[in-house]
């Protein structure tokens, strides 16, 4: 759904010191914001984060989703360029601009089902928050997290405390060897309810599966754009309609089953990266 | 404290700084940012005869101080752009010049007649320049007959002040803005994107799917400060500069080089609020100074 009328009257463009920077072996970085009158986001919402002193390059914000929110929100990165690898050095007291919240939140689940999260890598930041707040709420979900190897599943330890957590490396060196997908079929049933976040390839793959099986699925789009909210049309993603969303205005939760998975750019699969690193 | 009007031919604005097309939407999307009234105008993404979906992903990337777009006019149509957005910035005293694109002079023509029935558009801005779609565009904008043509068939059907978008690429960018003055055009907006390109090491392909895509951005800023300079020496009528503005200083520097009026693109996207902190500016360089905006028009130049 569009983010409401309410939502987009909340957004507003804050500078704001980092507070602290806790990394994650050397890729992953949690960057905690201090913001006295705080920001009322939602899981599932992002902001446009840049450094506020960043001058001509990087040029543009970076869209991250909040991994808290409240008077310290927080994002979860992944170093993939310059404006990650900057913001993986900055020191507490550094200026940043957050520009939110932006964008839709999940779904809430219906009645009766048991959400199940998948996550990829840095793409379990707003599953990780959507889950804490299922938690405020009495609901326990179940999770898939997966990565490449076991240092590639940062904040494992925080989504054990609110959800039942399987996980997967394709290495083997933590949980089961394989991908999510390999654990999804058995776990998902008409009982639950799916929502994924983490590379495209991945997304692609649960959205195929819950396809097949009629299970409703929410998956959260990740890709480049320069402003956020629905100017510089950026952030198209192809639709089985043949239409386009925008991922920052009518995103980034979609409906898995409206995307064309696939058909995005002239890659085979859309860009795997984090905004425009 | 000084003025800050500036006046465009006929047209007079509060001040010099306006939004630069593709850049700002349709003006509605920074309610919660200022009071974008308070702006010299904004500029209208493109407006064409019939809503475009626009190009494949990726259309964007960043580059060293700058982006390229290839975004390939995605916008709502000249219909609905009367129908659902102009009314609503002509109920907050929004200065709005359409700037519209077509790909045949009937179609020009086409668009600028349905906005000329409208109230509240303040100026046409003909996109003759874009490098990013197949037919039209550029092919204009490159040749000083064809630039003309367009200008003279707009300029018979509209009340409205015409200004057209100077393109880059012109082999003499110079001869086009002289045709288009000659052929009745009230004001020239320089420079729009230069054509640039991308490509991803890791993956071994262009970055954007349309392959090449506009440059836009700090990167440009010293060509387009150039071009600005050359064309107020080549035509009488006013200059609205563009170019990778995104400090009040930049902007000031675009009409001591003799532009009337500035645009502010790309920093809106680096800060939503880029265009009213740059208005800003330039009023407090000209209050320290004792002078009006017009005043700085062409002061740098021997």
């Amino acid at each position: 759904m569009d983010a409401t009328a309410e939502e987009k009257r909340r957004r507003e463009l804050i500078t704001a010191p980092l507070l602290r920077r806790e990394s994650i072996g050397d890729q992953y970085h949690v960057l905690t914001f201090d913001v006295p009158q705080g920001i009322e986001a939602r899981a599932g919402q992002f902001t446009m984060l840049r450094g506020a002193e960043w001058g001509d390059a990087p040029l543009l914000p970076r869209p991250m989703s909040y991994l808290t929110a409240g008077t310290m929100p927080s994002v979860l990165i992944k170093v993939l360029g310059e404006g990650t690898a900057r913001m993986a050095r900055a020191a507490p007291g550094e200026p940043f601009t957050l520009l939110g919240p932006l964008g839709n939140t999940w779904q809430p689940p219906s009645p009766g089902r048991r959400p199940l999260l998948v996550a990829g890598g840095v793409g379990v930041a707003p599953l990780l928050f959507f889950a804490r707040e299922l938690a405020a709420s009495g609901i326990r979900p179940i999770a898939v997290y997966g990565g490449r190897t076991a240092r590639d599943l940062p904040l494992e330890d925080e989504l054990v405390e609110v959800a039942d957590v399987h996980v997967t490396t394709e290495d083997g060196s933590r949980g089961r060897r394989g991908r999510v997908t390999d654990v999804l079929p058995a776990l998902a049933s008409d009982k639950t309810e799916i929502y994924a976040c983490g590379p495209d390839r991945m997304m692609a793959k649960v959205a195929e599966h819950c396809a097949e099986r009629h299970l409703r699925c929410e998956v959260s789009l990740e890709t480049p754009m320069a402003c956020g909210y629905g100017v510089c049309l950026g952030c198209p993603v192809p639709l089985t309609d043949g239409s386009y969303l925008y991922a920052c205005t009518q995103g980034p939760c979609v409906d898995a089953a409206r995307v064309a998975w696939g058909e995005g750019a002239h890659a085979p699969i859309r860009r795997e990266l984090q905004g425009t690193p | 404290m000084t003025s800050q009007a500036v006046r465009i031919g006929a047209l007079t604005l509060k001040n010099p700084i306006l939004t630069a097309s593709g850049c700002f939407g349709y003006g509605l999307e920074y309610d919660d940012f200022y009071d974008v009234s308070t702006l010299g105008g904004i500029c209208t993404k493109g407006l064409s005869l019939h809503p475009r979906l626009g190009n494949a992903p990726e259309r964007i990337c960043e580059t060293a101080a700058g982006m390229l777009n290839a975004i390939g006019l995605a916008n709502v149509g000249v219909e609905a752009f009367c129908t659902d957005k102009l009314p609503v910035l002509r109920r907050r005293n929004v200065t709005v010049v359409a700037n519209i694109f077509a790909s045949s002079i009937e179609d020009f023509v086409a668009i600028t007649e349905r906005l000329d029935r409208e109230e509240g558009v303040a100026a046409i801005e003909l996109n003759v320049s874009c490098p990013n779609v197949k037919e039209g565009g550029i092919e204009f904008g490159k040749d000083p007959r064809m630039s003309a043509r367009v200008t003279e068939a707009v300029r018979k059907k509209t009340r409205l002040p015409v200004w057209v978008k100077m393109s880059p690429e012109a082999g003499d960018i110079a001869a086009v803005a002289m045709a288009c003055e000659s052929a009745g055009a009230d004001a020239l907006t320089a420079i729009n994107t230069i054509r640039g390109l991308s490509i991803d090491a890791n993956r071994q392909r262009a970055r954007l799917a349309n392959c090449t895509g506009g440059l836009s951005g700090p990167a440009l800023r010293p060509i387009a400060l150039r071009i600005v300079w050359e064309l107020a020496g080549k035509v009488s009528i006013p200059i609205i500069g563009i170019g990778g503005v995104f400090t009040a200083n930049d902007a000031v520097e675009f009409m001591l080089a003799g532009a009337t009026a500035v645009q502010v693109g790309t920093a809106n996207f680096s800060d939503p609020r880029a265009a009213r902190r740059i208005a800003d500016g330039v009023q407090l360089y000209c209050e320290a100074r004792g002078i009006g905006a017009m005043d700085l028009v062409g002061r740098a130049r021997p």
